[in-house]
């Protein structure tokens, strides 16, 4: 909601996640969606290694107060497990955590996919967005600018003088290490109720129209009937932040709305189609990524496994998909097998973690009237 | 920015006018200092009970603001001369902020506000402290709808500005026509130049004279505000804190950043330039416009970064003639104002002057503290 000072791109880029998602329905190939192993992209280490860090300290927040981290912890696979994230001090999230792990392969972002660019972009909403980080990117520059470490990594990382473009750039090499491995899935190793489950995934549950590919996910919006979550509308400090996107984002009569109006904010169709779609997310690490959906309402797999099982709740543009599946309790289990069996090892390490202190004091400029600024 | 320039030159010109006649006669007159009367209210704000009332509330409320820490009345604390009592200001958390906070008593009366008049009005000073990152880093519509969840704000915003529900614009309204309740007009330097000669002491008189003379302090210290509102390099010493402390050389180094300098300027620029901010015109490098003079008792530190600690301090680094800064020595500019040079007063006549500036402050202003409204839900479960 920082359209000015350099604070955001939002109305810039969701014209390109239109673009892009276009681009992705014409040129995903079977073979894309085919379900099987996640390969990541090549790394630069040494931007990795900045991103790293950048995405571990606090005074990447306006206030200093929460990092990229606070939010998404490498021990829940990059989530925070609550229902709803906690966001920025003075505001209240009104969606879930999204896990990190594999999203640099990802074609849209946020659980409304309203930026489809890259995730260069989705750093800067998560860092400027009042509700998220609130931070002035130019501020942000001359913290970076002022800790002699980052001076030292931005020129090992080749990218010269800290800049919040560099920033910008950093942190998503830094995601690009987030790559899933090592789940039973890939490894061959899954046990007999999940190699059942894996049947049903791909046959009679028709889990995978949506959930395809290799992250188990189309990257595509749709309504898929979940509850809404009251908390949203009795807690003020969530519903506040939440109206005070859908004001920034155009929705009409924001404040008196007590719904999650989702991807319709992206083409805001006139006959309201898009309102309560939200995009397929991937099924990658589940394990570590309860509560799920976009705002928290299940708890367990097994709850949302029964939830499709029913066919959904009765709600105006409710995804065709959805609809009765008639599995039976033992078939439930199996597919939750199947579930479990797509986390991978945790990406905890030091590979994964900035495990050094980072000081939140700023050292001095030694002759700072002699150098130059 | 066209407007400004403008007015600027204008300005400029006038002071050019005021500095040639200075050299021309020595008994340059000036407007004399005066009581200071009521303040103006301008009639797209006028004044009410309910208007006033809420405009308190809502200098004490830090909901508006980023994070809901920091309001109006942190860096404008009624006990430390409704400013803040450190060099530079405290700013937002995890900042500092890169000048010195100026007192709101008063405010009312002066067309340009902040230290480089960068705001017209107190409507317009109120966002943009609120919303600068290094001071409120609030944002508009967050700010507005915290507000709608604050049942008795609706209310009340419904009662004075008649609106379904708050707009940001009328809460910067109704703190500005708070502001204009905060009036000391009745010092005794007041109370003198409106004809009881009994309020000023014998010292105190001595000090006018010296203030209107020898001094020359009314050169620019004048009219009834005690200020000509217009712009002048004094050669203050850069701030302390930018040699020796990281958290300020971010914020400074910010301040090149977001006011738009040149990239040269960015890299080469080692003290606060002021004036240049606003125009990027050479000649404006160093200069602040003049402070009124009420209340100065309750303000310290004094100047627009805070190097001044008590008034006599500021009364001897005027008699030594100012001082120097990059923009006095040609660093960067040489702007130091003509009328600042050695005045070659006695220790006497220091205390004298002392004493009579601070005639200027009488009673301290206190108010009591609004009880804060809370967040209400809008649905129920």
């Amino acid at each position: 909601m920082k359209i000015s000072r350099l604070k955001s791109g939002t109305a810039l880029t969701v014209g390109a996640a239109l673009m892009s998602v276009t681009v992705l329905a014409a040129s995903a190939s079977a073979e894309d969606m085919a379900i099987g192993p996640v390969v990541g992209p090549e790394i630069n280490a040494a931007k990795a290694e900045l991103g790293k860090r950048l995405f571990f300290d606090k005074r990447l927040s306006g206030d200093a107060a929460v990092s990229c981290s606070s939010c998404h912890q490498p021990d829940k696979a990059f989530t925070d497990g609550l229902a709803l994230s906690k966001a920025y001090p003075g505001s209240k999230g009104f969606r879930n955590t999204p896990t990190l792990v594999n999203t640099t392969l990802a074609a849209n972002w946020f659980h409304d996919g309203r930026i489809g660019t890259n995730l260069n972009d989705v750093t800067r909403e998560s860092l400027t967005e009042d509700y998220s980080m609130n931070m002035d990117m130019r501020l942000m520059q001359e913290r970076v600018k002022q800790d002699p470490v980052y001076v030292e990594m931005f020129k090992a990382a080749g990218y010269g003088e800290p800049s919040n473009g560099s920033i910008r750039k950093a942190i998503p090499e830094y995601l690009k290490t987030l790559i899933s491995k090592g789940s039973p899935f890939d490894n061959g190793t899954m046990s007999d109720a999940a190699t059942r489950g894996q049947a049903l995934f791909e046959g009679k549950a028709g889990c995978i129209d949506c959930h395809s590919g290799p992250r188990f996910t189309d990257d595509q919006a749709h309504n898929m009937g979940v509850p809404e979550n009251p908390e949203i509308w009795s807690d003020p400090m969530r519903h506040m932040t939440y109206a005070a996107f859908a004001q920034f984002m155009g929705v009409e009569n924001f404040l008196n709305i007590r719904q999650d109006v989702g991807a319709q904010i992206i083409k805001n169709p006139a006959d309201r189609s898009d309102v309560a779609k939200f995009n397929t997310p991937t099924l990658r690490e589940l394990k570590y990524t309860a509560p799920y959906m976009h705002n928290g309402m299940f708890k367990s797999l097994s709850d949302i496994v029964a939830f499709y099982n029913t066919g959904g709740e009765d709600v105006p543009n409710l995804d065709p998909k959805v609809r009765p599946l008639g599995l039976t309790f033992l078939e439930q289990q199996d597919l939750v097998a199947f579930l479990e069996a797509l986390s991978g090892d945790p990406l905890t390490g030091p590979e994964y973690v900035w495990e050094g202190e980072i000081s939140t004091n700023y050292p001095a400029i030694e002759n700072w009237r002699d150098v130059a600024n | 920015m066209t407007k400004i320039n403008k007015s600027l030159a204008l300005m400029a010109g006038v002071a050019g006018l005021a500095m040639s006649a200075v050299t021309a006669t020595a008994e340059m007159s000036y407007p004399a200092l005066a009581p200071l009367g009521e303040p103006p209210i301008p009639l797209d704000n006028k004044m009410s009970d309910a208007k006033v009332e809420l405009g308190k509330i809502l200098f004490w409320d830090p909901r508006i603001g980023g994070d809901a820490s920091t309001a109006c009345v942190t860096c404008h604390e009624p006990d430390q001369g409704w400013a803040f009592g450190d060099s530079l200001s405290r700013g937002y958390p995890g900042t500092v902020h890169w000048r010195n906070s100026q007192s709101v008593i008063n405010s009312a009366y002066l067309g340009q506000l902040f230290w480089a008049g960068s705001a017209a009005s107190l409507e317009k000073q109120a966002p943009s402290a609120a919303k600068g990152a290094v001071a409120g880093n609030g944002e508009n519509d967050v700010m507005e709808t915290r507000m709608a969840f604050i049942p008795e704000y609706v209310k009340r915003f419904n009662d004075v500005f008649g609106t379904e529900n708050p707009l940001i614009g009328d809460a910067w309204a109704a703190i500005a026509a708070f502001e204009r309740t905060l009036i000391v007009n009745d010092t005794p330097v007041d109370k003198y130049l409106a004809g009881d000669t009994s309020a000023l002491t014998e010292e105190q008189v001595a000090g006018m004279e010296l203030f209107n003379g020898k001094a020359g302090c009314i050169q620019c210290h004048n009219g009834a505000q005690a200020t000509d509102e217009n712009y002048y390099n004094l050669g203050v010493p850069p701030a302390e804190r930018w040699e020796d402390d990281g958290l300020a050389q971010v914020t400074f180094r910010y301040e090149l950043y977001a006011k738009g300098v040149s990239q040269d300027m960015y890299r080469k620029l080692k003290d606060d330039p002021g004036l240049y901010f606003r125009t990027k015109e050479p000649e404006h490098m160093g200069k602040f416009r003049t402070p009124p003079l009420r209340y100065t008792l309750y303000t310290a530190p004094y100047m627009h970064n805070g190097s001044f600690w008590d008034l006599r301090e500021v009364v001897e680094f005027y008699n030594a003639g100012g001082g120097e800064n990059d923009f006095t020595d040609g660093t960067m500019a040489a702007t130091k104002s003509e009328l600042i040079k050695p005045l070659g007063l006695s220790d006497e006549e220091i205390d004298q002057l002392v004493a009579f500036l601070e005639g200027f402050s009488g009673e301290e202003l206190r108010v009591e503290p609004p009880v804060l409204p809370p967040y209400e839900a809008l649905a129920s479960e």
